[in-house]
């Protein structure tokens, strides 16, 4: 496995963003030899999908309904720091729904909850690396953070590769969202590029015509050690 | 030659993570792993700097073997886990991820009754500090860890 490269990363102590200052660690972290990381990693497959897993639109829908919002569809390719594809990754998605509202016990938000959205979904890459999955746009939020912070519209990822070095949750947030800017979790990326790479491209080369516009997110893990090539 | 990408930089999981990784089963099943039959109960608490329950959090256990694992914090900050019994490695490895946490946090569970004296990492970590990672067995066989965020005895985290 090729070395974490931190700076990439934001640090554990972020104090903009309060929720960071009691959880950050504050000793160095202990250095592990690749050569004594454990590689593996749990293996997942098509068993773990269910049939609307990707769907989020209609995965929590009574019959014949669907969650309210602007139909999108989010895809992009799992790659290497190689750039190859990494098949079989297993993606974990969650957001609010397009009113900035999250199914979940400890959200109080003012804005309603969609009965046919749950918010969750779950796919699988495909020999390429490629995935895909159809939901709403999400809704931005406010947060407890000073008197007046938001969340951006966003998805949550979590990603398993083959290796488990490679697990990672980060968040996805939307091309030319004037959110962005404003908001303390995003300015804990460390640079400009770090939240470009975490910004999707509206694709409408990839839009369903007549039914969703596209978004463009392209995740990168850690890759293997490259091996020294021979002239 | 395509220049080498970087990976795609962390972000918390914030404080709805069970919604994606801990769904109830009304949209989405769980992901699930059977527990080993003949395995070992690991748990303990997660505190925060200031001692606090961390009640928010996911913890994921990666053991030898393939055998994986996790857990949703309660409300008292309780984690909870079935692994294998200890087999070549004295460990299991521990990531995990919360509100507050830029970057999912990788530590271990060092099993007491196993033999650490030939295990690396453990030489390389201060004396004083390796007893952040050896859990104590109880009277059930059960193995118990608590894991601090920080403040004077915070657990080893490791850069892997
Ligand atoms: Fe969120």
């Amino acid at each position: 496995m090729t070395p974490r490269d931190r700076s990439r990363h934001p640090p554990a102590l972020t104090p903009g963003y309060f929720s960071s200052v009691h959880r950050a660690p504050r000793e160095a972290l202990v250095p592990l030899d690749p050569e004594e990381a454990d590689l593996s990693g749990p293996v997942f497959g098509t068993a773990d999908i269910g049939s609307l897993d990707h769907d989020l639109i209609r995965n929590a829908a009574r019959p014949g309904e669907m969650a309210i919002g602007p139909r999108i569809l989010v895809h992009g390719r799992v790659l290497d720091e190689a750039g190859r594809g990494v098949p079989g990754a297993l993606l974990e998605i969650w957001q609010a729904n397009a009113g900035g509202r999250y199914r979940h016990a400890r959200d109080g938000y003012l804005a309603p909850l969609d009965p046919n959205f749950a918010g969750c979904g779950r796919v699988l890459t495909d020999g390429e690396g490629a995935y895909r999955f159809d939901t709403v746009m999400p809704g931005a939020y406010p947060f407890p953070n000073g008197p007046n912070a938001w969340r951006p519209a966003h998805v949550h990822f979590s990603v398993f590769g083959w290796a488990f070095p490679q697990r990672l949750v980060t968040q996805m947030y939307f091309e030319g969202d004037p959110m962005i800017r404003h908001c303390p979790i995003v300015a804990t990326l460390p640079d400009a590029g770090a939240v470009e790479a975490l910004t999707a491209r509206y694709d409408p080369a990839n839009d369903r015509p007549m039914d969703a516009r596209a978004w463009r997110f392209d995740i990168v893990l850690r890759g293997r050690r490259a091996t020294p090539v021979e002239p | 030659m395509s220049a080498p990408l970087r990976e795609t930089p962390s972000q918390t999981a914030g404080p709805f993570l069970h919604i994606g990784m801990m769904p109830d089963g009304a949209a989405m099943r769980p992901l699930h792993r059977a527990a080993p039959a003949d395995g070992v109960l690991l748990g303990g608490g997660l505190f925060d700097a200031e001692g606090a329950p961390v009640a928010d959090a996911l913890i994921e256990m990666m053991q030898e073997g393939g055998v994986w694992a996790r857990c949703a914090t309660d409300g008292a900050g309780a984690w909870s886990l079935r692994a294998a019994r200890p087999g070549a490695r004295p460990f299991v490895d521990l990531w995990i991820v919360a509100r507050g946490i830029n970057l999912g946090l990788h530590t271990r569970l060092y099993f007491p009754d196993a033999d650490r004296s030939a295990d690396n990492a453990m030489a390389r970590i201060p004396v004083e500090r390796r007893e952040t990672l050896v859990a104590s067995k109880g009277a059930d066989g059960a193995y118990r860890l608590d894991i601090r965020l920080g403040g004077p005895h915070e657990t080893v985290f490791f850069d892997a």
